[in-house]
């Protein structure tokens, strides 16, 4: 039972970074009941940020979060209006495949501009050890984990607390009946889609230094994440956040039982369970996934 | 005639070509283009006709070439048992799919696929012993019918040619035949459907297995044409985008839509491979951002594709009963 600190804390740390990629996720899904099959690429370009403003500037990743969440806050108010607006209230068709077409030209614009090499960050943290109940973890895993927890809770302090966040909450629950009341959903869905880019791009910005970097890169991390928002339930964010430490446990109690090459079959696995068996989540309540099909 | 117009005239001239044309450069086009808008029909079997969109049919697309492939290199038997194999196979794996997902509609399917093909691509590239793991596997070439193996581009037209047409008529079938305008019924309103008592859930698992199937027959041609077997290509996500993006583009739900889609754009990669291959490798990617672009834009802006649009102005002037 050795191992057993060190998968208890592994799992925390890697929980509360996928907290924060699926969290922005579940947001964006929870407020306009889209699905972004982009969420991924949004983290790739978070990841490459770091890259180049630290080997070209030797800028270490974390002070580049006072540049991150402006930047991709301001990029998600981009894309929000030159292709989100447009499909917000079209079949799911057409939404599944514009996002699914915005995957795809993110992925190569990386490409054709970046190659596809891959490209590593490591900035002084990563060679820090750092010992929590006698576990060795570097510390960039430890800062990124930190951060991504801040971020969770000022999102959910944020939908709680101020009169934005409560707004989006209404019109969560009942677009139209929001509309009635006077709210501009429009700007509701632009804020939305932009905190939810703003939290993926950091996420990216946050992992940088602990994988490699390359064009699709964003793939396997937003494919955990549409597993940690289907735990969860669509749209949850506590759920969210649960779902997250789930994943994470799985992820790093599948790879010590079973070696690391099989954890994704188990996670994959459970994934299609829970769509099949409780598409609502395993905390949602039962027929929530119909406000979504 | 009209109606099969289009598909005359596009087939027509598949025909004729080989017969004009010996360019083995151009005849590896039109093979693929062929190709691809055969398995965007199967595609579009299940995601036109019964709107069930999915994000994993590379999963059956692996599924036959794998079959192929693995039957020819393990057992040295006849590539045709490999595709009836994968055929099977798919359709136990569509029949599964299709049954368990038969609740989820939209993004819940589209992930859910999407899920299934990941679990394949792990298995396939891991499972050392039995699928040579991310190595992948060379199909090998053996001359003759039953081996599948065609020295000459023009036979393979013809072979896919004939691959094509399959799709094309199941396709006809589903928009004419009383399944089809029961699947139309489930695909526009599946509670309406259910109230005049057509069986939904075993329509949409049929339309899932019949695609399934399809798409690993195509599976494994493509196996024996290209000659190899990737398990990172054959299982990916961005396979999967791509025989949407062609039925999409050419018109989802529409029995020409996949193979007009295909022509615009196979031909586009092509022409775009040719010209960038010896500047720059990367360059490459260009053809694939204007398709993520194309894609926003027509879902967008002709939701219908191409061929449902052109379909609509013809009719406007009268041109045709229906295209």
């Amino acid at each position: 039972m050795t191992a057993l600190p060190q998968l208890l804390v592994s799992t925390v740390l890697l929980g509360g970074i996928y907290a924060l990629i699926a969290v922005g996720l579940t947001l964006i899904f929870g407020i306009m009941r889209v699905v972004n099959f982009a969420h991924g690429e949004f983290l790739m370009l978070g990841m490459y940020l770091a890259f180049w403003s630290f080997t070209l500037w030797g800028l270490d990743p974390y002070f580049l979060l006072v540049v991150a969440v402006p930047l991709f806050f301001a990029i998600g108010l981009g894309i929000y209006a030159l292709v989100m607006r447009g499909v917000i209230h079209a079949s799911h068709n057409v939404q599944i495949f514009t996002t699914v077409g915005l995957s795809t030209a993110l992925q190569n614009v990386a490409l054709v501009f970046w190659t596809g090499d891959f490209r590593f960050v490591r900035p002084w943290e990563s060679s820090i050890v750092v010992r929590i109940l006698g576990a060795a973890f570097n510390l960039s895993q430890v800062i990124a984990f930190a951060v991504a927890l801040l971020f969770t809770l000022a999102l959910f302090a944020f939908m709680k607390w101020t009169h934005a966040g409560r707004v989006m909450r209404a019109t969560a629950q009942d677009g139209e009946a929001a509309t009635l009341m006077g709210i501009d959903t429009d700007r509701v869905y632009r804020l939305a889609f932009a905190m939810g880019i703003a939290c993926v791009g950091v996420a990216g910005v946050l992992v940088s230094p602990l994988y490699s970097v390359y064009p699709t890169a964003g793939l396997q991390f937003v494919l955990l994440a549409y597993v940690v928002v289907v735990l969860g339930g669509l749209g949850d964010m506590v759920g969210a956040l649960l779902g997250a430490l789930i994943v994470a446990a799985v992820e790093v109690i599948g790879s010590y039982v079973f070696g690391s090459a099989w954890k994704e079959v188990i996670y994959f696995v459970l994934f299609i369970a829970v769509l099949v068996f409780r598409p609502a989540g395993l905390f949602g309540q039962r027929g929530a996934e119909a406000l979504g099909a | 005639m009209r109606p099969h117009a289009l598909a005359l005239a596009i087939f027509g001239i598949s025909a004729l070509t080989p017969l004009v044309i010996r360019d083995g450069f151009f005849l590896d086009s039109l093979i693929l283009i062929l190709m691809w808008g055969a398995i965007s029909g199967a595609w579009n079997v299940a995601g036109g006709y019964a709107g069930q969109a999915s994000l994993g049919h590379s999963a059956f697309f692996g599924i036959g070439a794998y079959s192929a492939a693995l039957m020819a290199t393990r057992w040295n038997a006849s590539p045709w048992l490999g595709m009836l194999v994968g055929a099977v196979v798919a359709t136990g794996a569509g029949l599964i799919i299709g049954y368990l997902s038969n609740r989820l509609k939209g993004p819940y399917f589209a992930l859910a696929t999407i899920a299934f093909s990941q679990v394949l691509l792990i298995v396939a590239s891991r499972w050392r012993g039995f699928t040579a793991g991310s190595e992948g596997v060379p199909v090998p070439f053996r001359p003759g019918f039953w081996t599948l193996g065609f020295a000459s581009k023009v036979t393979w037209v013809y072979l896919v040619l004939c691959l094509a047409l399959a799709v094309y008529l199941v396709q006809v079938y589903l928009e004419r035949s009383r399944i089809g305008y029961r699947l139309a019924g489930v695909r526009e309103d599946e509670d309406a459907a259910e109230a005049l008592g057509i069986p939904s859930r075993r329509l949409k698992v049929m339309a899932v297995a019949a695609s399934a199937a399809l798409t690993s027959v195509c599976g494994a041609l493509w196996a024996q044409y290209v000659g190899f077997v990737d398990p990172f290509y054959v299982f990916s996500v961005d396979l999967s985008i791509r025989f949407a993006l062609n039925a999409i583009i050419g018109g989802i739900g529409t029995a020409m839509g996949p193979f007009v889609g295909s022509i615009l754009i196979t031909s586009l990669e092509t022409f775009l491979r040719a010209s960038f291959s010896d500047v720059r490798g990367g360059l490459i990617g260009i053809y694939l951002i204007i398709y993520g672009c194309l894609l926003i834009v027509v879902v967008r802006f002709i939701p219908q594709g191409l061929v449902g649009w052109f379909g609509q102005r013809f009719r406007a002037m009268g041109l045709y009963a229906r295209a």
